[in-house]
């Protein structure tokens, strides 16, 4: 037995120590040598941005012989989670795709760990390109609040909701596209006539908030959004706007024009709900474009929501550049480059909203109207942010506030109150 | 016992197992599925024509082969070198009965509670002063230290109720410490060792948290953060999720049919005990 054992216990202490050995590797930095970009990204291969950049890499090594490129595909949740450790090691890449926000770009800048990219802005005139409302999220004070102070990020595209309907369902069922509020409240009314469930909704997830924020704009102006989003005045909950907006969508609940079922569906079962020809409308961003064109089986089209200056809506992610990214320009050029036209055209022609395209090299009609809206309204000042983002943990409360609607189970009033008390509690003060 | 009697228990242990088998075909039905047949007809019908696009592009896109050589690395590192030390630790402390082990075993089991969420940032720092943060020794390290606590933990109390008769006997025969260990103790917790072996590897694999925060870099990815890579900002790639939930799935039930046999008999020996 003892014989026929140690063999095994030999083999077994080799492994170990081959395999300790093995894992010893590391991986390191690039050195500053202006011979390596590193660039990090989480967009899906065959998204619009996902196309886009990696046409801008393509040409980037056709400007820049000789320098290696390294990508490395990123999860949304990987770089949410970890981007204060990384960026604060040697291991931070040259430029990287982050979100947005106070609570994300703003508190990295705050941290000092993005690079100040006024100089470049100016000196590459990208702020020529951006509208001021796409423009807001680029910019972030000594306190990380977005919209004054310094450049810590440029975003290459653009983001907004808008509603998508079913033009053969529309057909069928003998209803009219509406332009105006009293239009479209007509039109929920023949669905529902119809034993339709006209909006495509989700209360677990970020859609049922985005219907109940557009409401409130489609009420209010751009001072109202300044001081619910960059605290530019003081935010009542209880004002015209808030008040229409839950009333309404209270309403629209016990009307059946949105699904009680629907208080805990998913963004996911709202999307295939509209993809599988069920719900005429959803109201949702424009992420959701490129996957509808390539699987709706039917007449489909946009429109923005009718009788509203103000739409939910922003700058896309943007680029920054860690501050201890070891090839700097090379970021700069790679930046530069997502902001030529044949970056931003091929980001038009791929479903997703360019900053900068050449309208004429937009071939597809239905991407020439979502980009078309799109500089309607960040042209007008229109582009109104998301309701989660002046409070941390905010989105919680809205879903769970949005949800106490569908279900039924508190006033509308109740619900604002709610939403004053998360608010009040939350904003720097 | 008859066959009526049996019944019953019969039945609830098919029912049981159904239950457990369910969410894997479903996994396994969407990931042959194409998007436009996902989106077309919902997550439970059958998929309409084999689909295998998702898988291939999945293993293309994060270089499964590579992360999933990571992921036997260092799962394979912390099992052999976690048991190796809960072996040393529970000698010591079940047979060897060093004073003040009750403190000890409690310190063990206290390390073994605390939330990972609490150890990120220290671990963090100390990694980066070692020089070892974004390295696979890094984890291997750390889990090995994690898992042999429980380990530790465990085989103590196995072996404080170790025969003394037998080490007795091996001490009058001239056995140092050591060959009490090697091949005494050993031999006989050989079906503890391989169960704790088994349990080692899987909770490593199956760790998250840990790997996500220690390794940025895709080429010292784990499987279960690579499977995160899909997990987009508002969208998710329905079929694709499941390819990869398939795909991170098959390694760990492939190493369990592998290794049913050590762990079924290492149950069954604590069962006599």
């Amino acid at each position: 037995m003892a014989k026929l054992r140690k063999p095994t216990a030999v083999t077994a202490m080799a492994l170990a120590g081959a395999l300790l050995l093995a894992s010893c590797g590391s991986s390191g930095g690039g050195a500053g040598d202006g011979r390596t970009l590193r660039l990090w990204h989480y967009e899906a291969p065959n998204s619009a941005m996902g196309i886009a950049w990696n046409q801008a890499v393509a040409e980037f090594k056709k400007s820049h012989p000789g320098v290696k490129v390294e990508f490395e595909a990123k999860g949304f949740e990987q770089i949410q989670k970890t981007a204060s450790m990384v960026l604060n090691s040697d291991g931070a890449p040259d430029v990287m795709e982050y979100n947005k926000g106070n609570a994300t770009a703003g508190l990295l800048a705050r941290q000092g760990l993005l690079t100040d990219l006024t100089p470049e802005v100016t000196k590459y005139g990208w702020d020529k390109l951006l509208s001021p409302s796409v423009s807001t999220t680029s910019r972030y004070s000594a306190q990380g609040i977005m919209g004054s102070g310094n450049w810590y990020g440029v975003p290459n595209y653009g983001e907004y909701a808008m509603v998508y309907y079913n033009k053969d369902l529309f057909a069928s069922n003998g209803v009219k596209v509406p332009t105006t509020p009293e239009e479209f409240t007509a039109a929920l009314a023949a669905f529902k006539a119809k034993g339709i469930t006209p909006l495509a909704d989700s209360g677990a997830e970020y859609p049922a908030q985005q219907y109940l924020y557009q409401l409130a704009l489609s009420k209010a102006d751009r001072a109202w959004v300044d001081a619910f989003e960059l605290y530019k005045g003081k935010a009542d909950f209880h004002d015209a706007a808030w008040t229409y907006a839950a009333d309404t969508f209270a309403d629209w609940v016990s009307k059946g024009y949105i699904a009680k079922t629907s208080s805990g569906a998913k963004a996911e079962d709202a999307g295939v709900s509209f993809i599988s020809g069920r719900s005429p409308m959803f109201f949702s961003g424009s992420w959701w474009f490129g996957r509808f064109k390539d699987e709706n089986k039917f007449a489909w089209g946009t429109f923005l929501w009718p009788g509203s200056k103000l739409t939910p809506g922003s700058g896309g992610n943007l680029w920054v550049v860690p501050k201890n990214a070891k090839n700097k320009q090379l970021a700069y050029d790679f930046i530069d480059i997502t902001m030529k036209k044949g970056v931003q055209n091929a980001l038009g022609n791929n479903g997703g909203i360019p900053v900068a395209a050449d309208p004429s090299a937009i071939t597809d009609p239905q991407s020439k109207a979502l980009i078309g809206d799109f500089t309607t309204v960040s042209g007008a000042d229109g582009l109104a942010f998301y309701p989660d983002w002046p409070v941390p943990g905010f989105y919680d409360v809205l879903v769970s506030a949005v949800q106490k609607l569908i279900t039924g189970s508190a006033k509308p009033d109740d619900v604002l109150d709610q939403l004053q008390k998360a608010y009040d509690a939350g904003i720097p003060r | 016992m008859t066959a009526a009697k049996r019944f019953p228990a019969l039945a609830l242990i098919v029912l049981g197992a159904a239950f457990m088998v369910l969410p894997l075909l479903i996994v396994l039905d969407n990931a042959l599925k194409s998007p436009a047949d996902y989106s077309a007809h919902g997550p439970l019908s059958l998929p309409h024509g084999i689909h295998l696009d998702s898988l291939k592009d999945f293993w293309n896109r994060v270089d499964f082969g590579r992360v999933l050589l990571n992921s036997v690395l260092i799962s394979g590192s912390v099992a052999v070198a976690g048991t190796a030390l809960s072996v040393l630790n529970a000698y010591a402390i079940g047979i060897g009965k060093v004073s003040g082990r009750s403190w000890v075993l409690g310190f063990f089991v206290l390390a073994n509670v605390l939330p990972q969420e609490a150890l990120v940032y220290p671990l963090y720092y100390l990694a980066k002063q070692a020089g070892l943060y974004d390295t696979r020794l890094s984890l291997v390290i750390v889990f090995t230290v994690i898992q042999a606590a429980f380990g530790t933990y465990l085989l103590s109390s196995v072996l404080a109720s170790f025969p003394r008769e037998v080490i007795e006997a091996a001490r009058i025969d001239g056995a140092n410490s050591w060959q009490v260990l090697w091949r005494i103790v050993v031999p006989v917790s050989r079906p503890t060792l391989g169960v704790l072996l088994v349990f080692f590897f899987v909770w490593t694999w199956n760790e998250f948290l840990l790997p996500l925060v220690m390794l940025p870099s895709n080429d010292n990815q784990t499987v279960s953060v690579a499977l995160g890579v899909l997990q987009g900002q508002r969208l998710m790639d329905a079929t694709m999720t499941n390819a990869a939930g398939l795909l991170g799935a098959l390694p760990a039930i492939a190493f369990f049919l592998l290794f049913q046999r050590t762990l079924t008999r290492g149950i069954a020996v604590g069962a006599v005990r």
